[in-house]
């Protein structure tokens, strides 16, 4: 069993170096992904206990994605997006950003506007892959992974000396993405740096407002479809080995981003007196203890600040509060043009360490400990002081794999994580997962798993006093329980040759949903009522409840040069719902659900080393890699209470790259260094959502556009060679099991 | 030595142009960007300042084109006025966020069309400024009933009156002549029967072989400040004593909501079939409830639009007894309401639109100047 094990970890390594070799190489062999955000471990993907869905690198290449909106709602059927002001509004599986914990590399991403994460911060140039995890993960990774965990992992530098690289890509609005790496190693040092810079001039789908009754039209308004913004990042991580086993890195991070608004005149409709800003910092140290070829100790710190500010554009008189004193309320506070009004800095700091450890008979352990503390200014909402809360957890998680005969093998993987938080107390959080090997071709897997939500500090400790006709009161409430999910699925796979299907049914209940409730004055604080003397007061509670369910099925085929892949979702929700109007709970679909989600994908892929003919005149001076994609996307209608449903759409796209890389010495150009060209043609078929601005839209994106980009990496040394390195056929036989 | 001077004051401004950017949001002290804001308002103010006098009217505010047109009018008609021709005329906005809009955008880009409805504390502070000092401010409520938004009118002058930013000259204060222009129906008798005959004699034509039905806006229950809502009982009273199919519903006032409004025209019997009900706001001017709430297209959910009837809204009626989520125009179109209403019945007017109307808050504004000042110092609302 323990020789399986170590086969299987070998094979995960062995795939590991070979994706990135794949990079340079240009190979066009099918590579079996490993994936590791299931469990925690690494598996290969279709031996993954846990439903695993995965853009591989070469499905990013191929894309050529804007963003990592375009990627996950163009190469999936899970995701929806509908972007705007405060952030990309993206839904898995009909649950928003609040229940979908997005992780790089393995860390959690930090700072939310609203609940929303900004996913413009991620540069798809520096992704090497994703992995998708749906259903609840919170015994391994916590709070917020209840509608399912994407997982981010980077691009790293693992080559010895010198890495060069830009990517440039230009697409029309105005929207460009510059990348920048450079890479050092130097004997046991380590260094790689990152830029990146981010633009687009937004676009407008329609120029008509959503004007009712007897009010006259408007059709000349300057609100955009998708806002205008600039965003930028540097990234910088250092690692230095200490021994062979031992690694120790630093890391960090600035970012910032400015999102435009637009001014017409039209007061009622389309003038914005401020702009959106983020500013973000991150410092990380950390190491690694490799205890033996498969087994590690990680432990990792890291802090994290995230701040929203509105920059103003014109004078704006805002409600705001004596900086100092933090008691004294302006309702008539002025702003000039130039000047930031703080919204919300949030910080964070986490310290994490993990082992992976392999036991007898089979098992495999996963053990952690976990510290976090979050603290937040927000002077407008949290009045005048800053609030914080911490947690602490411990998890642990088993894998135990029995062989029996006939190729059938069963694997479960158990787990639990008891939560420590300063507001809620103790909570446990459980998680079973198994997967069934009936012979080669088939598996089946089964899941039950927990997922919970820390009621966030904003939800905790919010103070907010609205004059509105009267005085609205809004409060925090320190007896919020976590929000909580039970997630239930079923999946069948069948992996030949080239041909892998997957079917999974799904059921995920969320209860004690947060939500802004409408109390009695006397449940208030007594202070409060005096202070205030409110009409209303509304406040946080644990009242709402949702149910999603669905079927999720993807096939895909390769053949030769050919791959090609399909995928369906259908998804069905209900919701009881707190109505602030109306003050009154009702039975809902979540908003922006849409029962019917579909992308398909055609590409061909070539390696040119065959058409060595055609370089007779310079024979052996490179290799060249043709890819050529076609790609759709489909939603049915998106469901909404107010303000009309999104309507259906179909989108398409052509993709094109060739990739070159010089391998003759004797060339002008550095040995290794590689050009690579991509281009393509988005929403083929120029549809574009006309719906006026004020109405719910299926899609935000705007008609034909065409981008191109090129990349030029200069990599001098040898690739590191990995001791836990196997040869291939230590693969094969894995895949024979 | 000018050059130098000029340099040097070159330079000066640089700096404090420098330092001023370069607070952050913990640097700016409230008293610098109070200071820029206040100086702009005191500009507009001394630009402006032809006499001695001034009157601001006040209202809650509006983006709405119609409104800001309304308003305009409004100002003029001040303006025009022989009994306000000693005055200065200024319109002020109470919501922060309408005062923002008003101001911004591409109108003030290209330097056209900017209106600058500051907050009453601005103006008044403005009003008070060293060159200016107005002998006498005359506050005009443009408020409808004497409800929760004018308690706020009032305490704007409270403040001003009793100083209490610190930023006014007490002399000036103590002689300052402060007078205050109370709302539409003030008065239960004098003014709720003065805009009954105004209107009467505008829709009485209409009300006579039709229903003209007003949507005025009340204050919520918990919030009836000093009862004003009954104002608008009293109007709907003074309304039908002249005989005719008038009624006055609100949006916020208990008891008084479309449903209500529509059991009284059942009542009267009133639903016979032959009859349009004609729709028209009892606001100062005409902005999101005229609109929506009043003449918008609203259904609750789960209503077919093309096949419902006012059985069924009436069924969906909370326990104040009011359909949520539906505007008045298909509420009293639904089918077995008994009335026909339409866009064409919509009549998209505020009360400072009616010239018979907005003279009635002339009136309050003349009654004020003529009147006795009020002494603020002692009571924060005055009987």
């Amino acid at each position: 069993m323990r020789q399986r094990l170590s086969l299987m970890a070998g094979v995960a390594l062995l795939a590991m170096s070979h994706t990135l070799r794949a990079q340079t190489t240009l190979r066009t062999d099918t590579i079996p992904e490993v994936v590791v955000t299931g469990t925690g471990t690494q598996h290969l993907l279709k031996n993954a206990p846990v439903q695993t869905e995965v853009i591989s690198h070469k499905m990013l290449q191929q894309y050529g994605g804007r963003s990592l909106e375009d990627i996950l709602s163009g190469l999936t059927a899970s995701f929806a997006f509908s972007e705007d002001d405060m952030g990309s509004q993206m839904q898995l599986n009909g649950l928003g950003n609040n229940y979908i914990l997005i992780l790089i590399d393995g860390k959690r991403i930090h700072g939310d506007v609203g609940g929303e994460n900004d996913l413009k911060m991620i540069d798809p140039a520096t992704i090497e892959k994703i992995e998708i995890v749906k259903g609840a993960s919170s015994a391994l990774y916590g709070s917020d992974a209840i509608a399912g965990v994407i997982n981010i992992i980077t691009r790293k530098h693992e080559r010895e000396g010198l890495l060069l690289e830009n990517t440039t890509r230009g697409g029309m609005y105005n929207d460009w993405r510059q990348h920048n790496a450079v890479g050092l190693r130097f004997g046991r040092w380590s260094s790689l740096t990152n830029f990146q810079l981010g633009h687009t001039d937004g676009w407008q789908n329609t120029a008509t407002e959503h004007t009712t009754g007897t009010e006259p039209p408007i059709h000349d308004s300057r609100n955009k479809t998708v806002n205008k913004y600039t965003n930028w990042q540097v990234t910088e991580r250092m690692a230095y080995e200490v021994t062979k086993d031992v690694e120790l890195y630093a890391s960090g991070s600035l970012y910032g981003k400015r999102i435009y608004r637009p001014n017409g005149k039209y007061a009622r409709y389309d003038v914005h007196t401020y702009d959106l800003q983020y500013r973000n910092e991150s410092a990380a140290v950390g190491g690694k203890w490799k205890l033996n070829k498969y087994d590690a100790v990680t432990l990792d710190v890291d802090w994290n600040r995230h701040a929203y500010e509105y920059l103003f554009t014109a004078t704006t008189l805002m409600e705001d509060y004596e900086k100092s004193a933090g008691t004294l309320y302006y309702p008539y506070y002025p702003y000039l043009t130039g000047q930031t009004q703080l919204q919300s800095d949030q910080r964070r700091t986490m310290a994490t360490l993990k082992g992976v450890f392999t036991l007898p008979k089979g098992n495999r352990l996963n053990a952690g400990a976990e510290y976090r503390y979050d603290w937040l200014k927000s002077p407008t909402r949290v009045k005048g002081t800053t609030v914080s809360d911490w947690t602490a957890a411990l998890y642990t998680q088993d894998e135990w794999q029995q062989n029996f005969r006939n190729n059938m093998s069963l694997h479960v993987a158990g787990g639990l994580r008891l939560n420590w938080n300063e507001q809620f107390g103790v909570r446990l959080t459980p998680k079973v997962s198994t997967m069934w090997s009936i012979g080669q071709p088939w598996r089946i897997r089964a899941q039950w798993s927990q997922g919970f939500k820390t009621p966030t500090t904003k939800e905790l400790y919010y103070r907010y006093v609205r004059q509105m006709s009267g005085t609205y009161l809004y409060l925090g409430n320190t007896e919020l329980k976590p929000q909580t999910s039970n997630y239930w699925s079923v999946g069948g796979e069948y992996t030949h040759g080239g041909l892998s299907v997957t079917l999974t049914a799904y059921y995920n209940k969320v209860k004690d949903m947060i939500a802004l409730v409408t109390i009695p004055n006397y449940q208030a604080p007594a202070e409060y009522i005096i202070q205030y003397d409110p009409v209303r007061t509304r406040q946080y509670q644990n009242i709402e409840d949702a149910r999603t369910m669905g079927i999720d099925a993807n096939v895909r085929y390769t053949w030769r040069e050919l791959s090609f892949a399909v995928g369906y979702s259908y998804l069905d929700t209900e919701a009881n719902q707190y109505d602030t109007n109306h003050d009154r709970m009702h039975q809902v679909t979540i908003d922006g659900m849409a029962h019917h989600k579909g992308h398909v994908s055609i590409v061909w892929a070539k390696d040119l080393k065959a058409n060595k003919a055609a370089h007779a005149s310079s024979p052996g001076e490179g290799r060249g890699r043709l890819g050529l994609g076609l790609y759709g996307r489909m939603s049915s209608k998106r469901h909404y209470q107010i303000d009309g449903d999104g309507k259906g759409y179909q989108i398409w796209k052509v993709t094109g790259n060739y990739e070159f890389k010089i391998q003759n010495s004797k060339s002008k150009m550095p040995r290794g260094t590689l050009f690579r060209v991509e281009a393509g043609v988005d929403n083929l078929f120029n549809y574009v959502d006309k719906t006026p601005h004020g109405l719910h839209l299926g899609t935000t994106t705007p008609g034909t556009t065409v981008y191109a980009s090129l990349t030029i990496r200069f990599n001098q040394g040898k690739k590191i060679t990995n001791p836990n390195y196997k040869p291939t056929k230590n693969l094969n036989q894995d895949e024979q099991d | 030595m000018n050059k130098i001077k000029s340099l040097m004051i070159a330079m000066m401004a640089i700096i404090a142009g420098v330092s001023f950017t370069a607070c952050d949001d913990d640097d700016d002290t409230p008293s610098n960007n109070y200071t820029v804001y206040q100086n702009a308002v005191n500009q507009t103010v001394k630009q402006q300042k032809k006499h001695d006098k001034v009157i601001l009217l006040v209202a809650f505010g509006s983006t709405w084109q119609q409104a800001f047109e309304a308003f305009d009018t409004t100002i003029e008609a001040y303006k025009n006025d022989a009994r306000f021709k000693d005055y200065d005329v200024f319109l002020s906005y109470s919501s922060a966020i309408c005062i923002n809009r008003a101001a911004a955008g591409e109108n003030a880009a290209d330097g056209a069309e900017v209106r600058n409805y500051y907050a009453p504390p601005f103006w008044l502070t403005a009003f008070a400024q060293e060159g200016v000092r107005y002998s006498e401010i005359v506050v005009q409520s443009l408020q409808v009933i004497p409800g929760e938004e004018y308690t706020r009118v009032i305490n704007y002058i409270k403040d001003f009156a009793n100083n209490s930013n610190g930023d006014i000259n007490d002399e000036y204060l103590a002689n300052v002549t402060l007078k205050l222009g109370v709302p539409l129906l003030q008065d239960k008798d004098e003014d709720v029967n003065a805009v009954a005959d105004a209107l009467d004699a505008l829709y009485g034509d209409k009300a006579t072989t039709d229903v003209v039905a007003f949507m005025g806006h009340g204050n919520p229950d918990s919030y009836d400040t000093y009862k004003a809502n009954i104002r608008y009982t009293q109007l709907e009273e003074a309304l039908q004593a002249k005989g005719k199919n008038f009624f006055v519903g609100t949006v916020d006032m208990m008891e008084n909501f479309k449903t209500h409004v529509y059991d009284r025209m059942k009542a009267a019997g009133l639903n016979d079939g032959t009859r349009k009900v004609y729709c028209h706001p009892l606001m100062s001017i005409d902005g999101d409830h005229g609109h929506n709430d009043m003449a918008g297209d609203d259904l609750p959910e789960g209503i077919d639009e093309e096949n419902y009837t006012l059985a069924q809204l009436l069924a969906l009626a909370n326990e104040e007894g009011e359909v949520e989520d539906c505007s008045w125009k298909p509420f009293f179109n639904a089918e077995g309401s008994g009335f026909t209403c339409n866009n064409e019945t919509m009549i998209e007017k505020g009360l400072l639109e009616l010239p018979t109307v907005r003279a009635i808050w002339m009136k309050h504004t003349k009654a004020a100047i003529d009147g006795e000042a009020l002494d603020y110092y002692h009571s924060k609302n005055p009987e």
